[in-house]
């Protein structure tokens, strides 16, 4: 059976544990922005009351999701447990989630090469993109986030002081 | 940027291009086996005679062919269902779509419903929701245009919820495509001249937008070059055989590149004012064209540049100061609309300011230009437009076109 094995590409331990990590820190980082940040909150606002969105790896995961819990963001795990996804982006495979998600190319471009697959309704997807560019402004060092973004936000600086003390600490305590 | 490390083009259309093209029709249906197609039109399009000429084509050859020409514009989801009825309790086995973009789209949402035998066409809305081939569909456009005989898009309207809806798949491109100048002859000059700008923004967006590569370059080249060398000469004589020939292949190039391409700012905010404010596809491409360029010109200098050579040839590239040609291309698109704007007595628009409907009332109020540009918000094409654009963003395009101010590019915010 070697030759299934050789099909079946290495597991690239490193490279799934970095994506592993990242989508956890992100799915808390959402949670903690919908509390934290104005803009993130309206964009969840205008959402269905179960929304969900999920963003993770093709074919078998790592996976997260974010869902919305009686007017509540909540970062849900790796495990939909019955829920309905309006949501889904999926990275193609291993490779392109590490290249996205150590922020080598941007969503935007990262779409248009087709390594980024959208699921769901057009409106619902642009929140989402929406909030992960705000998401990822306040995680990342500017000279980072402008690789990850098409344009770096000119925020007040208390925005990005008190949101960015906000959310670390949100994430670190898991509230 | 000029060579993606990945991408993926498809153009899988048989085009049949030429003065008798037509004539090949009972042959193609012959080849997807088809012994009853529904022809699907629209009211115009009858009246400028043209289903005359397509029906004498099909004579004796197709007695059972049906004729559905009850399409509005921008289409119609309920029309859609309506037809995929008729389709089905007729028993028929093709579509023909004879049209501009309104029918064509039609065609498709009918296709997908047919097809899927769906109830609700939205189900399939978006990218990627149609998992297999669908019915033979043979597009005949009858504007230059859409390129929707070319391209994976359908956008129809949800007329009730004031609503563009896009759906993408590449099995939403027609089998076989039939370009025959008769088609686009009988076109009034207001309307060459509007579709036409529609045209040539597709081969510009699809030039500057996130998701071009080589393939949908050259496409995107050949197209700008065609279109900008015969929409005038068309929009002046109408019945140019030569000139709407190459107006219809400058029109499905431009489908071709944008298809796989996608648009970016310039059919964001025209899908938007289409919704909100009915505004003719065309017409809001006209309009906004010359501020897609603008907006985007701090990110995209260099392939905007290349835009001028095939635009204006040889003499004007070398006369025009190396700095200074980026902002021509802008320049010239103006013009170009400043003179279709003569040719049709004013009925081509240069500003959402003068542009009015039937009744002669304004077709965008300045107060609707907020609920346009937050609109713009649910629409996927920001997402190929190489600057990101948020509600600020869109109104101060929408206020600048609008007026028909040229965009104060100090004001375009750079991150
Ligand atoms: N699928 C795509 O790829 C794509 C791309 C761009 C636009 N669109 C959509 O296409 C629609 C617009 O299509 P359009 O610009 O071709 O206009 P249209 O189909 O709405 O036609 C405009 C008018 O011109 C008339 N007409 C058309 N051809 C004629 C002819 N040869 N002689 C006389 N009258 C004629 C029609 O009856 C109609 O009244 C919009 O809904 C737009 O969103 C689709
Ligand atoms: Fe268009």
């Amino acid at each position: 059976m070697g030759l299934v094995d050789v099909v079946r590409a290495g597991r690239k331990p490193f490279k799934r544990a970095y994506v592993a990590v990242f989508l956890w820190f992100t799915g808390r980082a959402i949670q903690a922005a919908a509390k934290v940040d104005e803009q993130v909150r309206r964009e969840f606002d205008s959402l269905p009351d179960d929304f969900t969105f999920s963003l993770g790896v093709l074919p078998d995961g790592p996976w997260m999701l974010i869902g919305k819990d009686k007017g509540r963001v909540k970062y849900l795990g790796g495990n939909p447990g019955g829920r309905r996804i309006y949501i889904r982006l999926a990275m193609k495979n291993i490779e392109t989630a590490f290249l996205i998600l150590s922020f080598r190319e941007s969503t935007a471009l990262a779409t248009a090469r087709n390594r980024l697959i959208t699921e769901g309704e057009v409106p619902h997807a642009l929140a989402m993109i929406r909030v992960m560019d705000i998401v990822e402004v306040y995680l990342l060092p500017k000279m980072i986030a402008r690789l990850a973004i098409k344009r770096y936000p000119s925020w007040t600086p208390g925005r990005k002081v008190f949101g960015r003390i906000g959310i670390y600490t949100r994430v670190l305590l898991g509230i | 940027m000029d060579l993606p490390d990945y991408y993926e083009f498809c153009c899988r259309v048989k085009i049949v291009a030429g003065h008798n093209a037509l004539e090949k029709i009972p042959v193609l249906l012959a080849d997807k086996g088809s012994k009853k197609p529904l022809i699907i039109t629209d009211k115009g399009v009858v009246g400028a005679g043209l289903i005359d000429i397509v029906s004498r084509v099909l004579q004796d050859r197709l007695a059972g062919t049906l004729i559905a020409d009850n399409v509005p514009p921008d289409s119609d989801i309920r029309i859609v269902h309506q037809l995929a009825q008729l389709y089905r309790d007729s028993g028929c086995d093709a579509i023909v779509a004879v049209g501009g973009g309104s029918v064509m789209d039609t065609a498709k949402g009918v296709n997908i419903v047919v097809s899927e035998n769906a109830s609700d066409l939205m189900a399939f809305s978006g990218a990627g929701a149609l998992k297999r081939p669908l019915k033979p569909l043979i597009a005949i456009p009858t504007t230059a245009g859409t390129g929707s005989e070319v391209t994976q898009v359908a956008v129809i309207k949800d007329h009730e919820k004031h609503l563009k809806m896009a759906f993408l798949s590449y099995f939403l491109l027609p089998d076989v495509s039939v370009l025959d100048p008769r088609m686009t002859m009988t076109m009034p000059p207001f309307v060459t001249a509007m579709t036409g700008m529609d045209a040539l923004s597709h081969a510009m967006e699809a030039y500057y937008c996130l998701q071009k590569n080589p393939l949908s370059d050259a496409h995107a080249l050949s197209a700008v070059n065609m279109i900008y060398r015969y929409l005038p000469i068309v929009a002046d004589n109408p019945l140019d055989p030569n000139g709407r020939l190459a107006m219809s292949v400058g029109a499905c190039l431009a489908g071709i590149a944008f298809s796989n391409s996608m648009t970016g700012i310039v059919h964001n905010l025209g899908h938007a004012s289409g919704s909100v404010c009915g505004v003719p596809h065309g017409q809001a491409m006209a309009i906004l064209l010359p501020y897609g360029l603008e907006y985007n010109m701090h990110k995209c200098e260099d392939t905007i540049v290349r835009l001028l050579l095939p635009m204006a040839g040889e003499a004007v590239y070398h006369d025009t100061v190396k700095e200074q040609r980026p902002q021509k291309v802008v320049s010239l698109i103006r013009q170009l609309n400043e003179d279709l704007h003569k040719m049709t007595d004013g009925r081509h628009a240069r500003c959402f300011g003068e542009l009015k409907d039937r009744e002669q009332k304004p077709t965008v109020p300045r107060e609707a230009l907020p609920r346009i540009a937050r609109a713009a918000l649910l629409d996927g094409a920001s997402m190929y437009n190489p600057e990101d654009t948020d509600y600020d963003d869109n109104l101060m395009v929408l206020e600048a076109a609008w007026e028909g101010h040229p965009l104060d590019r100090s004001k375009v915010k750079k991150g």
